[in-house]
């Protein structure tokens, strides 16, 4: 009754037209999950798997009539049909081992990644194929060119694709695709309370700062480390862009950051003020601020990210912050105002780097007392 | 030729600066020798974050050695292990050659070259910077342990890509790769994305 399985009598007929448009669908989109998926055991590409193209949890995998008319599509399937390609897919589907994939494909697929911005998924294509190190040299060393020939935009491009090769060797259990991880970076970048306002990262002279703030948005020093020979305003106009390219969406950030130091400017106003009245004493002073004006100094890092995190610890607001906007994380500081810790916004009035980024170029905000 | 063929399999005699003969005596004289030297070098210099990844791996080569070598079960142990693993991949790779079905000579190298660097990098220079000789020498403690774990992992898997590179293809086949046509490549997503 429950004696051995009985072998599975293969009636299903898989269409290599399918097989092939699902192929060169994902090598298009630079979809290397899809694309390893075609060839696992349970994939509905091969004929001795019961999963089917036409269930419609495959759907995904079959591309519209827009997909199949883009120059991507059509250059995959050229490729998928070739003699010697397809004889290739058709032998690995049939067999029951680990494919082999066919790296004609597994190129195309990688390089349509980079087109896409894709950059962890050709990271890996690349890896595959053994020549992810000379790629990414080879971005770098055409970005370089860029730069020296003055065209920055070209030159961040290409720093900003070659850092997104990169590959983290030090990943348990195993290597992975470097990821931009600017919102644990940010963490590590405040992880220490300055004890004085000019220790924070803002506040540091323009070379230091634009040493850490490239290898902070670049997510390694030995890469920002490929720019420390070139001049201050080269390195400033390199930072200006990136920023830009790293965060379409700065100016909206800017706008809210010029507002918080409208915030600060109105506590330093009150500051002064409440010391001026106290004499030398500063005890209590925060709150003493808090009673008589009213207004709570959370509400700074609220405007800095455009919304409030209920019960948000500095740290939060930080990481988000740092998630949606990278740079964001340049030109703030922590700060201890009364009994509650905030970020606050801090740039340097003396430096250019502010108005690089498109920062207000008004003046410092002063520590609070 | 044989040199680069033995790229990855770390060589602990390399090390030290000695050959596979080296007496224990000759093994702790040298390891006192090199981590002196090493210890009395990061002494003097600023330790940058790169520097300090660089010294702590340096540091941990020298103690695996000195771990490995000084006792002759674990020294004959490892440079056989060593020795058996640069034997499988060449009779893959001649195998691979040979247009030979090579899956499990594949699988079987794949799961001993894994085991080869967990136990003789890893495994080996933590083990090593516990020892008491090693301690006394290179004052190796705990906040190294922690900071290098990463490091080590990473040497690890370094040492793996190295073998890797020279192996034959099997998770893809063999790409023919046209260099000039990568560059035009390069050239031209770097156009494309300047406007």
């Amino acid at each position: 009754m429950f004696g051995k399985k009985k072998a599975a009598v293969n009636t299903k007929v898989v269409n290599p037209d399918t097989v092939a448009a699902a192929l060169a669908k994902a090598v298009a989109e630079g979809d290397f999950v899809n694309f390893r998926l075609l060839f696992l055991p349970f994939s509905p590409a091969r004929e001795d798997s019961s999963e089917r193209f036409d269930d419609p949890k495959y759907a995904y995998l079959l591309p519209n009539a827009e997909g199949e008319s883009s120059r991507e599509f059509t250059e995959a399937m050229r490729i998928v049909r070739d003699t010697a390609v397809w004889a290739h897919i058709q032998r690995e589907l049939s067999e029951r081992r680990p494919a082999q994939l066919p790296s004609e494909l597994v190129m195309l697929l990688a390089d349509n990644a980079v087109r896409l911005g894709k950059y962890t998924i050709a990271a890996q294509a690349y890896e595959l194929l053994r020549i992810r190190r000379r790629v990414q040299e080879e971005f770098f060393a055409q970005a370089d060119q860029a730069l020296d020939d003055g065209k920055i935009a070209k030159g961040v491009r290409g720093y900003l694709i070659a850092t997104g090769l990169e590959y983290n060797y030090a990943a348990f259990p195993e290597p992975l695709p470097l990821v931009p991880n600017w919102q644990t970076k940010a963490l590590l970048l405040h992880g220490e309370y300055p004890r004085s306002p000019e220790e924070c990262l803002p506040l540091q002279p323009t070379d230091v700062f634009l040493r850490n703030a490239l290898a902070f948005l670049l997510l390694n020093p030995a890469t920002a480390a490929r720019l420390d020979a070139r001049p201050t305003e080269a390195k400033l106009a390199f930072l200006a862009e990136l920023v830009k390219q790293c965060d379409p969406e700065w100016r909206a950030f800017v706008d809210r950051y010029r507002d918080a130091c409208k915030l600060m400017r109105d506590f330093e106003a009150r500051i002064q003020h409440a010391i001026a009245a106290r004499g030398e004493s500063r005890v209590s002073l925060a709150r003493e601020i808090e009673e008589m004006l009213g207004q709570d100094p959370r509400e700074i890092p609220t405007t800095l990210l455009g919304r409030t995190i209920e019960n948000g610890e500095w740290w939060q607001y930080l990481k988000e912050l740092a998630f949606e906007h990278p740079a964001a994380a340049l030109f703030v500081s922590r700060q201890i105002i009364g009994d509650v810790e905030i970020i606050v916004p801090r740039y340097r009035s003396d430096s250019p780097v502010a108005p690089a980024v498109g920062l207000l170029p008004a003046n410092p905000v002063a520590a609070p007392a | 030729m044989a040199q680069d063929e033995e790229n990855g399999y770390v060589d602990y005699f390399e090390v030290l600066g000695l050959d596979e003969t080296a007496k224990p005596g000759e093994v702790r004289k040298s390891y006192r020798t090199k981590m002196k030297e090493l210890v009395a070098e990061i002494a003097a210099v600023e330790i940058t974050e790169e520097r300090r990844s660089r010294y702590l791996l340096e540091m941990a080569k020298l103690n695996a050695a000195l771990f490995l070598l000084r006792e002759t079960d674990l020294r004959d142990a490892y440079w056989s292990d060593r020795k058996q693993l640069i034997a499988l991949e060449r009779q893959w790779r001649d195998a691979a050659n040979a247009g030979q079905d090579t899956n499990e000579l594949r699988k079987s190298f794949d799961s001993q070259v894994r085991g080869f660097l967990s136990r003789y990098v890893e495994d080996a220079m933590l083990a090593g910077g516990r020892d008491k000789e090693c301690v006394e020498v290179s004052y190796w403690d705990a906040a190294h342990e922690r900071h290098a774990s990463g490091i080590l992992r990473q040497y690890r898997q370094e040492l793996y890509r190295q073998i890797l590179e020279r192996l034959p293809y099997a998770d893809v086949t063999k790409p023919n790769i046209d260099w000039d046509e990568r560059r035009r490549f390069v050239t031209g997503v770097l156009a494309q994305g300047a406007h």
